[in-house]
């Protein structure tokens, strides 16, 4: 039995040193791998690096990595492996003993891959892969890369806006890398640097951005520019709906954030929640076909011994077979519950939920909005009595706890929006206290709008720190005591907003915080709003991101997202008069563009 | 319903994860095996499963012990094809040992176990410290919890102090004794040495080499007696 990851060069000292390391840190668990399932290919080429930028039991949980992983392992001659980001403890350790970042499978250093490919989730792991290319050897300027240093690429919904971190990556992938992946392979077979990216800038869906053949594109304000290798269409995977999902996935020692298996049942969402970017950007709607689902869920709890699977996808309420998929699972497995994530706000969403799980305390239910003026805005298509019948559903249905999410700072928001929230919590106590006398619990989260490329609002802009600080003192105030609220951070909330709606000038401002100590941002112990400010005064940037008017060029102009702009603007328009939109799975064609050629919606009824 | 004792070791990357990590990735491996495990009642039903003493994350352990109670009613024939689909389902660094069907509930406490790890040291200031330590009338170190503070005496719980050569540093071996009113921990021990030696108090390579158990039902059990493959105990060896 192996005592640490070994079938490296080098390995005997990296070993020691591990060791020793090991010793000293908070759960070294974090650093060893081991995981049931874990694929282990020593001496196959290429290697690759798959990151997720954040501590590993974040990471461990992301389904598009262990998409990624299986795929890569299994169908291609490459071998992938996986590094995370070391906390800080680890961090300060291998750097006093010049030990550099190592991949979980084989423990060789990250260094020596030939592709290190980090999954771009969130604005606030920006920091988290700066500390980790510095913590592996690997220049941070793809100027300052050499023969030896491996291509780094970015991949995941962060690459509907790439800018700010163009400076550090040698590539990124728009889209679903599913159906690419043995075309990266091959492109990593040249024999020099420069011809494995001249290969990889082949492959549909990658962008170049230091490509010098490209366009120079000015973007506003900034008046950065955009060179690259042309305008890049987003991939979308059309095998999605005849593929399995991925059934023996990486099992941690340690526990993940998710403790369960996960089976996706549909890629893609057209309600059309003009504030939600994914919704945007994973378009068309593909569905897996019930039996797939109910196979795959099946062998993916033999393989991993889970007691919990999850049916995910953008809105898996949604999903056609939703009803047949979760009393399919569970005939086949009594005792094992079926979670549904993303709860539509309404009282059947609600039983489907119990009917996948009895023992769950409590739902989440996300209104977003407080007046039917502003969820028609935003295109959430709930009205006062459907969120009525949702509440008393809950309780009915035997859950003790309700938690409710909306956002503040929305585009057009006003005072009497934000009251509104207050008014619909204190209706949703009382239908509750109806519903289920002496033991209903309400609980809301209040998050701060943040604008995304790619959405009908991309040109909104960020509300402010001071117009956020005030809606959320407004609703604190106006919220009866039994309801208990949190809100999200209006610090982290305004470096979120800088990433998404900056150009490649926020690469400076994200080098600069790092400089100045910023790790793990999206952790509130981590966080810090002074480093942030330090920065953004160094670089001289404004936090919160610039507002893009109708006629300036966006910094993203080169993703193309297959999305029509005419449409996103056509949206945006709607939103200013209040009127919503349908959903096109319901039969209107809402032009949006995505369709067509290759491209359709795929819905197994 | 049957109750099982299960003899395990821990190593490789598993020596890294805690006792809670450790319970988790047992349980995962009878499920994975196939093998039902017996839940508690109440409102949020648990597996019946515990590993009777907690190994110290960063630690490896030789001689391991689980107490589970599975669904099915267990034949010692079986034993061998449930240990099969067991060793098949372990994680990395989990290796299922034995298998014995236990008659009644076992309830067994660790009377003693033997440690090793590495002292950062060159041994004769090892020797050295372990001459002060044999020579103190007490050796107390303070144990800070929840709870508050609580002076624990070493000299109640360490003996068999020894120590001799290995690559980078200087093997320490002892023995814990473990009573009602618990034991002293294996840092508190590097810790007390330690400060004699005025090096870092880390625990090094920590490796359980050994449990002397009790409670254990009778004809059942010792971690190193020979199970045939009928599940039966073939000698009790210590």
């Amino acid at each position: 039995m192996r005592s640490l990851p070994k079938e490296s060069p080098g390995e005997n000292r990296l070993q020691h040193d591990l060791t020793d390391l090991l010793a000293r840190v908070a759960r070294p668990g974090r650093y060893v791998g081991g995981e049931f399932h874990a694929r282990r290919k020593p001496g196959a080429t290429p290697r690759i690096v798959l990151s997720y930028p954040d501590v590993y039991e974040i990471g461990i949980a992301n389904s598009g990595l262990q998409i990624l992983y299986a795929g890569l392992n299994d169908a291609t001659p490459a071998a992938a492996e996986r590094a995370y980001c070391p906390w800080p403890d680890m961090a300060t350790l291998m750097r006093a003993r010049g030990v550099p970042l190592w991949s979980l499978e084989s423990g060789a250093p990250v260094h020596e891959a030939a592709l290190w490919g980090f999954t771009l989730q969130h604005e606030l792991t920006y920091t988290n892969i700066l500390e980790m290319l510095d913590l592996a050897g690997v220049p941070l300027h793809v100027a300052e890369r050499g023969e030896a240093d491996p291509i780094v690429l970015g991949g995941g919904p962060g690459t509907a806006n790439p800018l700010p971190l163009a400076p550090f990556f040698d590539a990124f992938f728009v889209g679903e890398a599913e159906g690419r992946l043995a075309e990266i392979v091959a492109a990593l077979e040249a024999p020099t640097r420069a011809q494995r990216l001249g290969r990889l800038g082949a492959v549909p869906g990658v962008w170049l951005p230091h490509a010098s053949g490209g366009r120079a594109v000015a973007t506003g304000k900034s008046g950065a520019t955009m060179a690259g290798n042309g305008r890049v269409e987003r991939q979308v995977f059309m095998g999605f709906a005849h593929t399995s999902p991925v059934t023996e996935p990486l099992v941690p020692l340690i526990e993940g954030v998710h403790d369960r298996a996960v089976i996706e049942v549909m890629r893609g969402c057209t309600a059309g929640c003009r504030f939600c970017q994914a919704g945007m950007w994973y378009r068309p709607v593909r569905e897996r076909p019930v039996a797939m689902v109910v196979e795959a869920a099946a062998r993916a709890l033999r393989s991993t011994g889970c007691d919990e699977v999850s049916l995910i996808s953008l809105s898996s309420c949604d999903y056609g077979g939703v009803r047949e998929a979760i009393a399919g699972i569970r005939e086949r497995f009594p005792h094992v519950r079926v979670s549904l994530p993303s709860l539509r706000v309404d009282s059947a969403a609600v039983v489907l939920a119990r009917l996948g799980d009895e023992q769950r305390g409590s739902v989440t239910l996300a209104p977003e909005a407080g007046t039917q003026r502003l969820r028609d805005a935003i295109n959430k298509r709930v009205d006062e009595q459907a969120f009525a019948a949702a509440v008393r559903g809950v309780f009915g249905a035997g859950y003790s706890g309700l938690k409710l999410y909306f956002m503040v700072g929305l585009p057009d928001e006003t005072d009497d929006d934000v009251a509104a929230i207050a008014a619909m919590a204190e209706s949703a106590l009382r239908n509750a206290r109806e519903a289920a006398p002496g033991r209903s619990r309400i609980s809301i989260a209040v998050s701060s709008f943040v604008p995304k490329a790619h959405t009908p609002f991309e040109r909104a802009g960020f509300a402010g720190e001071a117009v956020i600080r005030r809606r959320q003192e407004l609703l604190r105030q106006r919220l009866p005591r039994q309801i208990r609220v949190r809100f999200h951070d209006v610090g982290t909330s305004l470096v979120e907003a800088t990433m998404a709606m900056g150009g490649r000038e926020a690469g400076a401002l994200i080098e600069a915080a790092w400089r100045g100590g910023a790790r793990f941002d999206g952790w509130s112990e981590s966080f810090d709003a002074g480093i942030w400010r330090r920065a953004a005064a160094e670089v001289g940037i404004e936090l919160g991101g610039p507002a893009w008017s109708s006629t300036e060029a966006l910094p993203w102009r080169d993703v193309d997202p297959l999305v029509d702009d005419g449409f996103l603007r056509d949206e945006g328009a709607r939103a200013v008069r209040a009127e919503t939109t349908a959903d096109c799975r319901d039969g209107s064609c809402t032009s949006c563009g995505v369709c067509g050629g290759e491209i359709e919606m795929e819905l197994i009824r | 319903m049957s109750w099982w004792l299960v003899s395990f070791r821990r190593d490789g990357p598993a020596r890294y994860i805690s006792h809670l990590d450790t319970m988790r990735v047992v349980q995962r491996t009878f499920a994975r095996a196939g093998i039902e495990l017996a839940l508690s009642q109440g409102m949020r039903p648990k597996p019946r499963l515990s590993l009777p003493l907690p190994l110290p994350t960063g630690a490896a352990g030789l001689d391991e012990l689980a107490v589970v109670e599975v669904v099915e009613e267990s034949a010692a024939a079986l034993l061998p094809v449930r240990l099969a689909a067991l060793r098949a389902a372990a994680a990395d660094g989990l290796a299922i040992e034995r298998l014995v069907i236990a008659g009644e509930r076992p309830r067994p406490q660790a009377a003693a176990a033997a440690y090793e790890c590495r002292l950062d040291a060159p041994g004769p200031a090892v020797d050295e410290a372990l001459a002060w330590f044999a020579g103190q009338p007490c050796v107390s170190v303070v144990r800070q919890s929840p709870k508050g503070r609580r002076a624990i005496e070493l000299k109640e719980y360490v003996c068999e102090l020894s120590a001799s050569p290995c690559d980078a540093g200087t093997k320490l071996a002892f023995t814990l004794r473990y009573g009602p009113g618990g034991s002293a921990r294996v840092d508190e021990v590097v810790a007390a040495l330690a400060a004699r030696l005025e090096i870092e108090p880390v625990v090094l390579d920590l490796t359980r080499v050994r449990v002397t158990w009790q409670g254990l039902p009778s004809r059942s059990f010792a971690a190193t007696d020979e199970i045939a493959p009928d599940g039966h105990v073939r000698g009790q060896r210590r």
